[in-house]
């Protein structure tokens, strides 16, 4: 085994790297505040929107 | 299988975001009541725009307490009426048809939108808080002319808002001495009476009449200007009521025979 160069053996679940989860949650966050302005404040801030008649 | 933590992890976040995108949707409809311009509309052939009620003279109508109604022809290069004037803090509910081919009603920076096609008619409540004067253009390449197709919709404050159109019946010539009478029809397309001033002058006589209309009535107001006050030739007559002026010439004395054969 030390001839691989390999020094601990870790399984599938037990790779964990930060910098990959940090980029799920930056990408996660992008797409809130995308959808959230897309519809919020570009969409419905352009009033007058055509309604029901209530 | 083996399916890593931070997939799944994705594949609930994924989750997540399509059920906001939903919910948020939802909002706007049953919160907020956004509505779709849909078919509901009676479809209409393009051949008989000129005959239908609504679209054979765009207009706008009051039609309740509140409640105003637009008829928007399109057409190749133009909308009709232009501008179209309107009530703010008001719901107005805009009609529009095409006499052609596709188009859109876009006033420019809202979400007044539509597509508007040959046969149907597309209708949009909305109410604008906003007095001003917006801009319409049609968004759907209709022809060589698509990019100066263009409208204006003028939002007046609630308070200076009317329907008041005038037409006079005034002569083109008296004799010397005459008097000058001239009928001034004022037709008040509001559902509330219009308490006005008409404001006549003929050369350098000015008269003043108060008028009553009661709403969706016309009113005629008729103004009589003696002939001795008045010098011979031709005098400029005007007569006004709020913003509405209408002009013309009448001519005192027989001097002004068109051709003047008489010496
Ligand atoms: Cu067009």
């Amino acid at each position: 085994m030390d001839d691989s160069g390999i020094s601990t053996e870790i399984s599938h679940d037990e790779f964990d790297p930060i910098g990959t989860l940090a980029l799920i949650a930056l990408y996660f966050v992008v797409l809130t505040l995308m959808w959230l302005f897309t519809y919020f404040v570009e969409f419905v801030g352009n009033a007058p929107t055509p309604t029901v008649l209530l | 299988m083996n399916i890593h933590a931070y997939e799944r992890l994705w594949l609930v976040a994924s989750m997540v975001l399509i059920v906001g995108f939903i919910v948020t949707i939802t909002y706007g409809t049953v919160g907020l009541g956004i509505t779709m311009v849909d078919d509901r509309e009676e479809t209409i052939s393009p051949d008989d725009v000129d005959e239908d009620d609504r679209f054979q003279d765009p207009r706008v109508e009051q039609v309740g307490e509140n409640e105003f109604e637009a008829y928007v022809v399109s057409m190749t290069f133009l909308f009709q009426p232009d501008p179209i004037e309107i009530p703010a803090n008001n719901e107005v509910t805009f009609y529009v048809t095409s006499r052609d081919v596709i188009h859109s009603f876009t006033v420019v920076g809202t979400n007044t939108n539509t597509m508007v096609i040959p046969g149907e008619v597309s209708a949009m409540t909305v109410e604008f808080d906003e007095p001003g004067e917006y801009g319409v253009v049609c968004n759907e390449y209709c022809g060589p002319g698509h990019h100066d197709m263009e409208g204006s919709l003028i939002v007046h404050p609630e308070d200076e808002y009317s329907l008041t159109e005038l037409s006079v019946d005034a002569p083109d010539q008296v004799g010397p001495g005459e008097d000058v009478e001239l009928t001034i029809s004022i037709q008040n397309g509001l559902l509330e009476d219009l308490e006005t001033t008409v404001d006549v002058e003929v050369g350098d006589e000015t008269l003043e009449q108060d008028v009553t209309v009661p709403g969706g009535e016309t009113e005629q107001v008729s103004v009589t200007v003696d002939g001795d006050d008045l010098e011979p030739g031709d005098a400029e007559w005007s007569a006004s009521v709020d913003d509405e002026v209408e002009t013309g010439t009448v001519t005192i004395g027989d001097d002004a025979d068109d051709g003047g054969d008489e010496p």
